[in-house]
């Protein structure tokens, strides 16, 4: 039992997965930094950002948050609105940092840390999005980097990882999934406008995510019942179907899919994407052909 | 192993105590009565979560800053189990000369925009009015900059009732109906809160 338990928590893995939740997310940091550019002061100065920091300290003082670098910039005398855009651009190199591959393991750090910050401090203003924007970073940063297909590993001599630590962490990453998607698909269950169609109606006709013109989405209304059934199936269904070898690519398209259409029809560009970054990264990587022949990665050995 | 036991665990604590919180807030399709129970269970899980401990109690904070690190922190039910309306603040500018003019609060992306939608949720959902009261009144802030030359603002907050499939193709639009309005001065900083019932089309 024991044998097969950790058989199943450390399999041997290669290091793809990583390098497309190390490039995903590096992209996903710079749209969302560049897509924040002219409003960043505007959401997380403030009183706003005092608010969300006070109630944040009654869970724990511990929780990273804006008010530490603008305490630390304080004592230097910088302002508040400085401290703010010096946050930005870091975020931003980082982002950049992670997507060539350059300086990976503090690249991750500091994009998890200053967008953590950003998320709790814009406690009010944050929403699903962010949310997974952590997680993802938050295994990254944890991750064996830097993977071989990074600026990193071309410049310095890294040993290859051990395939057993890369497919443990990527394990993580699948068996959080699976917790997220069964949790997703079974609330939705709970709501009777999941099964007759009117939260897919709802979702697509409620400010701001009204995209398409209403009146051309009345004319689809049979549709929506099996859209809502299709959306609750495939999210309820992503544990059990998604490790099925024969499976995994239906429900791994479906779920995609499902995301690529939720960010086309309701606006939601950066939500859809990070989903789709967690998702392929997790149990997408073998079945790319980009990724197992068409990437120009040096090829890595395997460590006993 | 232990430490990814004890992840998991919170993760699946986290996620059954937001399951159980929808039941008990409702709509679903469980009976009522199930409501109660939900509630009781909820309460359970954020006790072992340590979530009723006392601030600075040492298993809260560091309990607290790791879920909220690895962005544990909440379930996962978007849009669930039914998708609600959302809610709208228009500002009333009244200028000296009598004129008045309507704003919305306003970003530069969509992305932002998005973010915003999600503020006017928490200002219409919190049950705390004084939360209520600093959030309108940080975005009453920002449209007095932009219109320095205002006498007093009016912040006008209601909820978006959406039209079913039916109502639509009868020609229904999205309705809202008035929840607060708080009234603001240069002279007065404390905002004056007017809490009535009416409903207004737009």
């Amino acid at each position: 039992m024991k044998t097969r338990l950790l058989a199943f928590l450390f399999p041997s893995a290669t290091d793809s997965w990583l390098a497309i939740l190390r490039v995903g997310l590096g992209l996903q940091v710079v749209l969302y930094s560049l897509s924040l550019r002219y409003d960043w002061n505007y959401l997380f100065s403030g009183t706003g950002r005092r608010l969300a920091e006070a109630l944040l300290s009654l869970e724990s003082h511990f929780i990273p948050r804006l008010e530490w670098p603008i305490n630390v910039g304080a004592h230097v005398g910088l302002h508040e609105t400085t401290v703010l855009w010096v946050a930005w651009t870091c975020l931003l190199l980082a982002g950049c940092g992670l997507v060539i591959g350059l300086a990976c393991r503090l690249s991750a750090v500091l994009a998890w840390f200053l967008h953590l910050c950003a998320a709790k401090s814009g406690g009010f203003v944050s929403y699903g999005m962010d949310n997974f924007m952590t997680i993802g970073l938050f295994y990254l940063m944890l991750s064996p980097l830097p993977d071989r297909c990074s600026v990193d590993w071309r410049l310095r001599d890294f040993r290859p990882k051990s395939p057993q630590l890369l497919g443990f962490w990527r394990r993580v990453l699948q068996l959080h999934l699976c917790i997220i998607y069964f949790f997703s698909g079974l609330t939705k269950c709970l709501g009777s406008g999941w099964w007759n169609g009117s939260s897919v109606w709802r979702s697509l006709i409620r400010p701001p995510f009204n995209v398409i013109d209403p009146e051309i989405l009345v004319r689809w209304k049979d549709l929506f019942p099996v859209a809502g059934i299709f959306i609750c199936l495939l999210e309820i269904g992503y544990p059990f179907f998604i490790w099925q070898r024969n499976t995994r690519k239906f429900w791994l398209i479906g779920i995609c899919a499902m995301h690529f259409g939720i960010g086309l029809s309701m606006g939601m560009y950066l939500f859809a994407s990070v989903m789709i970054v967690l998702n392929v990264a997790a149990f997408g990587a073998a079945l790319i052909p980009l990724a197992r022949h068409r990437i120009s990665c040096p090829p890595q050995e395997v460590v006993p | 192993m232990a430490w990814l036991a004890l992840h998991l665990l919170l993760i699946i604590s986290f996620s059954c105590r937001d399951t159980l919180r929808v039941i008990a807030e409702g709509p679903t399709i469980f009976p009522v009565p199930f409501g109660n129970f939900s509630r009781k269970a909820q309460r359970i899980i954020s006790i072992v979560l340590g979530r009723e401990l006392p601030p600075f109690n040492p298993v809260r904070e560091v309990g607290g800053a790791y879920v909220h690190a690895a962005g544990i922190d909440v379930g996962y039910g978007y849009f669930a189990p039914n998708v609600p309306g959302g809610y709208k603040l228009v500002f009333e500018l009244h200028y000296s000369n009598g004129r008045t003019e309507y704003e919305l609060p306003s970003v530069n992306s969509a992305a932002a925009g998005l973010r915003i939608a999600g503020l006017l949720d928490s200002i219409g959902r919190t049950p705390y009015d004084p939360i209520r009261e600093i959030l309108v009144k940080t975005l009453a802030q920002s449209v007095w900059r932009q219109h320095p030359d205002v006498k007093s603002v009016r912040a006008i907050v209601g909820s978006v009732r959406l039209p079913s499939i039916r109502e639509f193709e009868q020609g229904q639009r999205e309705s809202y109906e008035f929840l607060y309005a708080y009234d603001f001065s240069l002279q007065n900083d404390a905002p004056k809160r007017q809490d009535y019932q009416r409903e207004y089309q737009h």
